[in-house]
């Protein structure tokens, strides 16, 4: 049982704000990624949980007991780092041990648990070895080993799989994940990558500026957008933003126009439309909502992602996988106006 | 265009050439002086630097028989290995706290501790007599400890930070949630993964104790605590004249063990020297 929460917590060095009221209630069992660009503060928010940084106001909650004032060693959390910080004079089954040892884990289980931990990460045959003579996988999985060797209260990981190519990345965000489930521990997950965070998370909370965006199953934030920020950073190719005018329940911007929408806002406004929700129509159709000119052509095998300039703007549409065309034609694309989103123009909040 | 094209042979045939003069130029006193050792103390004069018609072991049965020197070197070993475990004592908890730590004044005390570093010895050779005097610590190896730990403190503290601060703070924070406490981390994580540079720093204050001249000098007036630095020059005075085959022979006893240790980690050494002026 590991229930965290934080309740009105700030992080400031001097006049510099790294953490500004985060409050976030992380329920057991649940795996809750922290998503951001860098500098957002969610490492940040991550070593309070751990203990490393201590936080200028607000309280870190663990199961009900207010954890501010004891240190990170007395803390029952496993932490995982992007640069894996393996000791690099300790043997693999040494470093997994290492945890172990210093919470007085009787000697006659430790052999039996290291072995145990490595062996569920597939690292039973490298226990000999030095960090230095594994690849980035190998050593991160290591790292993860040694999370997980003593079943600690609450797993923290720290963008873990950031330094892994892509084709790894993906395998052990699977094993990751069936880890947590298969031992049920609590984790808190920091990463920049929005894919990592929507395949992951039971819960992602999306901050920015050391403040929360929005919290919120990978679901609801990736169809229910609190505001442009978290709009265009989930999504791949991120949603488009258009600025225009709406009266009258019509959008209208350079060469778009959408009309008919049930939306109780009048002036300025940003349009947000997911490239997944635009479908290029013939040329002859007459039911469309802009035209663009082809900026670039890129085929990924199973879908073709399409460039098209309209106006100053370029916008991002996901294309059939046998769209072909050539640069400078004209193109006809439609939106789902079932999934248009609008943003106030000056702030970025969602108009619903 | 007649282009003039060095193989790689005749790059490689200079780049030999030019090393090799260094070495030799480097080298030449070395073996020159080890020849004036091996001869005749009648043929010391000879104009030739490397001159072995008659091999003679007469300095060496001499500096053996006719001086204390087993008592001198254990003298040097004796004062300069106890100089080396206080620097390190010294040097690694204070290197931790410079490398780790932010307070107050933090870079002051660095500085601090580097600038004793640019003061001539001769200011304080006075000062420091009487200090020693004072302790009863003269003529003592003692006393040629603390002196020796004293001159090298900082340089080693410095060199220590420097390999300290080139550790991932990672490494630190992964011990911590592991469960270990600072006296732990210092000791299981951070002096291993420092070690090359404890090794380094050894080292160098070894050379430079071994080397240290003008305090032993001071502190040792007679043979009870006389080092190699000093009983070299001892050989200089008295009613046998200049000895010079058994100067060059003490001299060479005093080069040998700094050599192989230098060649031994030289590849460290170098490191430790640039003191991580240049980030690795």
């Amino acid at each position: 049982m590991s229930r965290i929460q934080l309740t009105g917590i700030q992080k400031k060095w001097g006049a510099v704000w790294g953490v500004r009221d985060v409050n976030i209630d992380i329920a057991d069992e649940e795996l809750l990624v922290l998503l951001g660009p860098s500098g957002c503060g969610k490492t940040t928010t991550m070593r309070m949980i751990a203990g490393l940084e201590d936080p200028t106001e607000g309280e870190v909650i663990m199961d009900g007991e207010v954890m501010n004032e004891v240190d990170a060693r007395d803390r029952d959390v496993a932490m995982v780092f992007q640069g894996y910080a393996l000791y690099p004079n300790m043997t693999i089954y040494e470093n997994i041990r290492f945890p172990l040892r210093m919470r007085n884990v009787p000697i006659e289980d430790q052999d039996r648990l290291v072995r145990r931990a490595a062996d569920m990460v597939e690292m039973g045959d490298y226990l000999e070895r030095k960090p230095g003579a594994l690849s980035g996988g190998q050593r991160q999985r290591a790292a993860l080993a040694r999370a997980v060797v003593r079943e600690p209260q609450v797993f923290l990981m720290d963008e873990p799989l950031s330094n892994l190519d892509a084709k790894l990345r993906q395998a052990m965000r699977v094993q990751i994940k069936h880890l947590q489930r298969q031992l049920k521990i609590t984790t808190v997950y920091v990463t920049h990558d929005q894919i990592e965070a929507m395949t992951l998370a039971d819960r992602i909370v999306i901050m920015q500026g050391g403040a929360i965006q929005q919290i919120g199953t990978p679901n609801e934030i990736y169809s229910d957008p609190a505001n442009t920020f978290v709009a265009g950073f989930i999504g791949a190719p991120p949603m488009n933003l258009i600025d225009g005018e709406i009266k009258n329940g019509n959008f209208t911007s350079t060469l778009i126009e959408v009309s008919g929408l049930s939306i109780d806002a009048e002036g300025p406004i940003k349009l947000g439309v997911r490239p997944e929700d635009c479908a290029v129509v013939a040329a002859k159709s007459k039911s469309y909502h802009m035209t663009g000119e082809v900026y670039g052509v890129e085929p990924t095998g199973d879908m073709t992602y399409l460039t098209l300039r309209v106006g100053d703007n370029n916008l991002e549409i996901k294309a059939d996988r046998d769209y072909r065309s050539e640069l400078g034609l004209t193109e006809k694309v439609a939106f789902d106006t079932e999934r248009l989103y609008f943003f106030e123009a000056q702030s970025g909040q969602r108009v619903r | 265009m007649a282009s003039v094209r060095r193989t790689k042979s005749e790059n490689l045939f200079i780049r030999y050439l030019i090393l090799g003069s260094w070495a030799l130029f480097c080298l030449g006193p070395v073996i020159w002086f080890l020849s004036i050792g091996f001869r005749p103390r009648t043929e010391i004069i000879t104009p030739q630097p490397i001159y072995i018609s008659a091999l003679s072991l007469d300095a060496w049965h001499m500096i053996w028989s006719d001086w204390p020197m087993a008592k001198y070197l254990r003298n040097s070993v004796a004062a300069i290995f106890g100089s080396v475990v206080i620097d390190l004592a010294l040097a690694i908890p204070a290197a931790y706290s410079l490398a780790r730590y932010k307070y107050r004044g933090r870079e002051d005390i660095g500085f601090y501790i580097l600038s004793t570093r640019m003061m001539a010895p001769a200011i304080v050779a006075i000062p420091i007599f009487f200090l020693f005097r004072n302790m009863g610590l003269l003529d003592t190896i003692w006393a040629l400890m603390l002196i020796y730990a004293a001159i090298n403190l900082s340089i080693v503290t410095w060199i220590i930070r420097s390999y300290m601060t080139d550790i991932p703070k990672e490494l630190e924070d992964a011990a911590r949630t592991d469960g270990a406490g600072d006296l732990r981390i210092l000791w299981e994580i951070i002096i291993p993964a420092v070690l090359p540079g404890v090794i380094t720093a050894a080292v160098i204050a070894m050379i430079f104790a071994i080397n240290e001249f003008l305090f032993t000098l001071l502190i040792a007036s007679t043979p009870d605590a006389y080092t190699m630095s000093v009983a070299l020059a001892n050989f200089t005075g008295g009613s046998d004249g200049l000895i010079y085959n058994a100067i060059a022979l003490v001299a060479f006893l005093a080069f040998v063990p700094v050599f192989l240790v230098v060649i031994a980690i030289q590849k460290h050494l170098s490191r430790g020297l640039t003191m991580g002026a240049v980030k690795g």
